[in-house]
């Protein structure tokens, strides 16, 4: 689970690293109002958990009141990669002589979390040079750890020693938080030689959270997701119209493919999980019925412990209980001929590949 | 790594779960020898005819097991996984899902420690159908005695290639499920230097997707080691959005990072046959056997 940066940075607090001053609002005479609040000039940020968020135009510097309220009402606008932000950090200013990275990381590869630190931040990471990557054991790191990073980087005081501070809290933070991510980008050395953290963006282990009942409420969810999550399905809404719908993750991605590869466009990934029964099926279906900008349904199943049957009984309650989008279903399986039988008088239309389901699906627009 | 053999004592851990249950029933009919479950609080039942045992260190005792299928709750399997490697165990088949990444981290150490291996967690587990041995939650049906060494990422996925490569004719040496999360015990680099060495192999299969380097770790591996047996891989996910969990923890791209392209094309540059969607794989697999 992504924070958003003014959740990342009240955690940052916590830790006692450094950042700027700021005031969160909720909409453009609030963002006027915290502007008045604070020291002039302030950086308006748009709060969305979408990357590109600066090149998208969400994060701008404003000078006066007028400019404020202008600039708030134009990010409050925006679609950042399909999120319209709902609130906006007004963050004072603060002038800086240059920027490094900082960040703890899980490095998958190498099966351990590592510190990753150069003296050139502020854009992308994967395209930062002269790296200092360095591992992380799973007991946390030292002040000496720490030391030798900030020397790595060539920093001078009182920079050094506020750099190895930072460290310590940031790897202590990820580690009690347990974060897949926690990253400082920039991290900025004032012209006083100052450290402080401009932006904060921590990613929580999404298997992690039932040790963290604090990160529990964080997040708006969109109603779709929210149902899904409840119902215990990993469930992804993509824009497109035709829902996807199967048993098993890369089953439900590979499908995706074949979608996409035929022209169409997807309007969800939605795992059933493994065990798929009947009353999962129905439960599904009639979730993604609802997806507004959804108009047909592919089902793929590939029917091994789950019988086919049971697919073919769980569509047939849902077909029973009202209207629903055309399905395009394929079930695979041991019982399959019985599911056709099943479904024949049904509208449902039904093959024995997932090619087959998917070149019907889309061709029929 | 040893693959267990048709008779080699096998202990489930939370036998007496629904899942535990239900799968050791299945285990049972595929002809493994389910020889001991432990459970902490349910000693001295009896699960399908199996004996449940308190402890680990008594299952394997009065078993004689040196391998283990886990079916306990995430919370608790770091804890049922620790109590495993102490008890002796020597592979260690994780099913569950959603184990917290520094528990599998600490679980990874505890195995190198004790040197032991793990499969998963968060796979279908293994099976070697020349042996009837199954240790996990596999269709049968997709699977048949044959040459091709199948490695996934994915469950249904494996299920849905495994089928195919079956239905072709090729059946599978051994099927084993890498897992779907971020930090897997057995990488697929391994799986290769396994069977490397197993002559039942003739080609191998692997199915990736999004997210992490894992396959460019392969193609890398692949690249410097003579490995004299065929690779034919799959990758899923050519069209997954950025930075959303595709269902499995560790399908995710981050920036421009854990992309299919990346990957097909990091195998490509190996010498890896790439096939663009699942029903590709068995003719890809009968022309690298050709050669």
């Amino acid at each position: 689970m992504r924070l958003f940066e003014y959740q990342a940075k009240d955690i940052f607090k916590d830790y006692g690293i450094p950042v700027p001053k700021s005031i969160l609002a909720h909409d453009v005479a609030a963002a006027g109002e915290a502007f008045r609040g604070l020291n002039h000039p302030a950086v308006l940020k748009a709060q969305v958990l979408a990357g590109g968020r600066g090149k998208a135009g969400g994060v701008v510097a404003v000078h006066d009141d007028g400019e404020a309220r202008r600039e708030a009402s134009r990010i409050f606008g925006l679609s950042i990669g399909g999120e319209k932000p709902a609130s906006i950090l007004v963050e004072e200013s603060y002038p800086h002589q240059s920027e490094l990275y900082l960040s703890v990381t899980l490095d998958r590869g190498e099966r351990s979390f590592v510190t990753i630190a150069t003296a050139a931040g502020g854009v992308e990471v994967e395209s930062l040079s002269g790296k200092v990557i360095r591992k992380v054991p799973l007991e946390g790191i030292n002040e000496s750890y720490a030391r030798e990073v900030a020397g790595d980087l060539d920093l001078s005081e009182p920079s050094a020693g506020q750099f190895g501070a930072i460290l310590l809290a940031l790897e202590r933070l990820s580690r009690e938080k347990e974060c897949e991510l926690a990253e400082i980008n920039p991290l900025a050395v004032g012209i006083d030689g100052n450290i402080i953290a401009l932006d904060a963006k921590v990613i929580v282990d999404d298997n992690a959270l039932f040790r963290h009942p604090e990160f529990a409420k964080l997040h708006p969810e969109d109603e779709f997701e929210g149902e899904a999550s409840r119902e215990g399905f990993a469930f992804v809404r993509l824009g497109g119209d035709i829902a996807v719908v199967g048993n098993g993750a890369g089953l439900v991605l590979s499908t995706l493919d074949l979608v996409g590869d035929a022209g169409g466009k997807p309007a969800c990934f939605l795992d059933l999980g493994g065990g798929a029964q009947q009353d999962r099926i129905e439960a599904a279906l009639r979730l993604v019925n609802k997806l507004p900008e959804c108009n047909r349904i592919l089902v793929n199943i590939y029917g091994g412990i789950t019988r086919s049957t049971d697919v073919a009984q769980g569509i047939l309650s849902v077909l029973a209980s009202g209207p629903v989008k055309p399905i395009y279903a394929r079930v695979s399986g041991a019982d399959e001929e019985a599911a056709k039988a099943m479904l024949k008088d049904s509208n449902v239309n039904l093959y024995t590949t997932a090619p087959e389901a998917v070149q019907a699906v889309v061709k029929s627009r | 790594m040893i693959l267990p053999k048709k008779g080699d004592p096998i202990i489930v851990q939370n036998i007496t779960g629904r899942y535990g249950k239900i799968h050791t029933r299945m285990m049972l009919d595929y002809g493994t020898n389910i020889a001991a479950g432990a459970t902490p609080g349910k000693g001295g039942q009896e699960v399908e005819g199996v004996p449940v045992y308190n402890s680990m260190a008594e299952a394997v005792d009065k078993s004689g097991a040196k391998y283990s299928v886990i079916f306990v709750p995430a919370e608790f399997t770091y804890a049922a996984a620790e109590e495993a490697f102490q008890a002796g165990i020597k592979l260690l088949v994780i099913i569950t899902e959603r184990i917290p990444i520094r528990d599998e981290l600490k679980m990874l150490e505890l195995a190198r420690s004790h040197g032991a291996s793990i499969v998963g967690p968060n796979c279908p587990g293994l099976i070697v159908p020349s042996q009837r041995v199954k240790l996990g939650i596999m269709p049968v049906t997709a699977f048949a005695p044959g040459k091709v060494a199948l490695f996934s990422r994915s469950g249904t996925l494996m299920y849905e290639i495994a089928d195919q490569i079956t239905r072709a004719g090729f059946g599978q040496s051994v099927a084993l499920g890498i897992g779907g999360d971020p930090i897997n015990g057995l990488t697929a680099g391994e799986c290769l230097d396994f069977v490397e060495r197993m002559s039942e192999t003739e080609a191998v299969v692997v199915v990736g997707e999004i997210g992490g380097d894992a396959e460019e770790r392969l193609a890398k591996h692949v690249a410097k080691t003579a490995n004299k047996k065929p690779v034919v891989a799959y990758i899923a996910g050519r069209h997954a959005p950025k930075e959303k969990k595709m269902g499995h923890a560790g399908a995710i791209i981050y920036g421009n990072f854990g992309t299919a392209e990346s990957k097909i094309d990091a195998l490509r540059s190996a010498g890896v046959r790439v096939a663009m969607t699942p029903s590709e794989v068995p003719s890809l697999v009968a022309q690298a056997l050709k050669k």
